[in-house]
């Protein structure tokens, strides 16, 4: 959106990496419980393309993934009150509201089959590629992407791929199984020592807050 | 092994909602007695909670940032319509700038050109769309007003005031506190409404001597009739739950 004058600090963009520091995440909370709707407008701005890409991986329709974003502002919007956990800002909880949104939706829908097959039909360099930073490096948000994408690549291929289709493409244990045609303890052992390798590698990441 | 490993071993899944939906709810329903896999999920949740940024951004049609703005601000906005002559006169000012360019530069790289600054010129409109909108919405809580309230207040020598326009028949105030300094360390300016059932707390509001605080509220549902609204400096972590406990600065009536 536009600069808007504002009553609170004005966006700021560095100007080497151009990452968010539009106002501390803690003035930009405040903000939002006070009704500010500007600060909802600047939230809007920065967050969309990524809520946008979390839905969409998952999703795979992008009419309904603008229904889950719309519907994750509107509950950050009705519930900032009661947010309390922002230690690290509201991105990582407006992310997991829209996994979560996109997850039960699809699960709802019992979709799968094709969209499955064809995942796990893409060679593992497809695969592993479709996180890669392609866009413009300028896009706030760009540097805790790549911090993402740094871990996954420590990843061995096959555990990569398996986090590609559990997370990214929100297909559980069973689904993904059937769709690579291995054992679910194969599935579930790749999983677990894949994201226990990430969690270490991504505990540390504070880059970008609000 | 005890029944407990499997919830173990399940953790990093559930948090990940890589279970199958069946073991999902096995397991959220083991979450609800079981302190120890509670505080363990919420750890990993707490690691894992960047991973979502592994996901390219979108692209964002045009006009749909404005679209959630309006959505969730106000309601149906006829947005569309207004911005129509905007883009027309947008594309007829380019276009007239291409009719110019075209005699002295090859047709394709000013056409391509042109269809760039036409799309830029698009994305600004839209910004602007949802900036209108946000803008529009204030504004109508002032002119749909029935009642203004106002007080002056004075906090460390410093005077400003209090004006409240009270749209009671959309349930919405447009409250403006003017020429107050920051609320003094450890305090915040907190503004309550005076229900028939009590006080009711709501917005924190941030003092600025150089320029007003504006904010729309909603008025509380469940809590009988309003009769005015009050403002207070409370201590910046007091309870949420609790009445004013502070020093009182406004106390208006409608």
């Amino acid at each position: 959106m536009a600069d808007p004058p504002t009553t609170a600090p004005q966006a700021q963009r560095s100007v080497g990496r151009r990452h968010l520091q539009l106002t501390t995440h803690e003035s930009l909370h405040t903000r939002l419980v006070a009704r500010d709707e500007r600060a909802l407008a600047e939230l809007i701005d920065v967050a969309t393309p990524w809520l946008l890409g979390v839905a969409e991986s998952i999703l795979r329709d992008g009419a309904e993934a603008e229904e889950v974003v719309l519907e994750t502002f509107r509950r950050v919007w009705d519930q900032i009150g009661t947010i309390t956990d922002t230690s690290a800002g509201l991105m990582p909880w407006l992310l997991r509201v829209t996994r979560n949104l996109s997850i039960d939706r699809v699960r709802a829908r019992k979709r799968r089959v094709d969209a499955e097959v064809a995942l796990a039909a893409e060679p593992l360099d497809e695969a592993t590629r479709a996180v890669e930073p392609e866009f413009d490096a300028g896009v706030p948000g760009t540097p805790a992407h790549r911090a993402v994408h740094d871990a996954i690549h420590t990843l061995a291929p096959e555990q990569a791929h398996a986090v590609r289709l559990a997370f990214f493409s929100g297909l559980s244990h069973s689904e993904i199984a059937l769709a690579l045609g291995v054992p679910l303890g194969t599935v579930k052992s790749r999983l677990r020592l894949a994201f226990d390798k990430l969690r270490a590698s991504l505990a540390g990441i504070r880059e970008w807050a609000i | 092994m005890t029944s407990h490993d499997w919830y173990i071993a399940s953790r990093v899944a559930y948090v990940t909602r890589t279970l199958d939906p069946g073991d999902e709810r096995i397991f959220a329903e083991h979450l609800a007695h079981c302190n120890e896999c509670r505080e363990v999920t919420a750890v990993i949740e707490r690691e894992l909670e960047w991973l979502p940024m592994g996901v390219k951004p979108a692209m964002v049609r045009p006009g749909f940032r404005g679209e959630i703005a309006r959505a969730i601000l106000t309601k149906a906005q006829p947005a569309r319509r207004d911005r129509w002559p905007l883009v027309l006169a947008a594309a007829s000012l380019l276009l007239t700038a291409g009719a110019l360019a075209t005699v002295t530069l090859p047709a394709r790289r000013e056409a391509t050109r042109l269809a760039g600054l036409l799309a830029q010129r698009e994305t600004q409109l839209s910004q602007r769309d949802s900036l209108l909108a946000i803008l529009r919405d204030t504004l109508s809580v002032v002119r749909e007003s029935s009642r203004v309230l106002q007080t002056p207040i004075t906090v460390n020598g410093t005077s400003g005031g209090l004006v409240i326009f009270a749209d009671n028949a959309h349930r919405r105030w447009q409250v403006v506190m003017h020429g107050l300094p920051a609320a003094p360390a450890g305090q915040a300016y907190q503004f309550w409404f005076i229900c028939a059932d009590g006080m009711i707390r709501d917005a924190t509001l941030v003092g600025d001597p150089l320029r007003p605080a504006v904010y729309t509220l909603v008025l509380p549902p469940n809590s009988g009739a309003v009769l005015g609204a009050s403002l207070t400096l409370e201590p910046a972590q007091s309870n949420t739950t609790s009445g004013p406990k502070g020093r009182e600065l406004a106390h208006l009536l409608l």
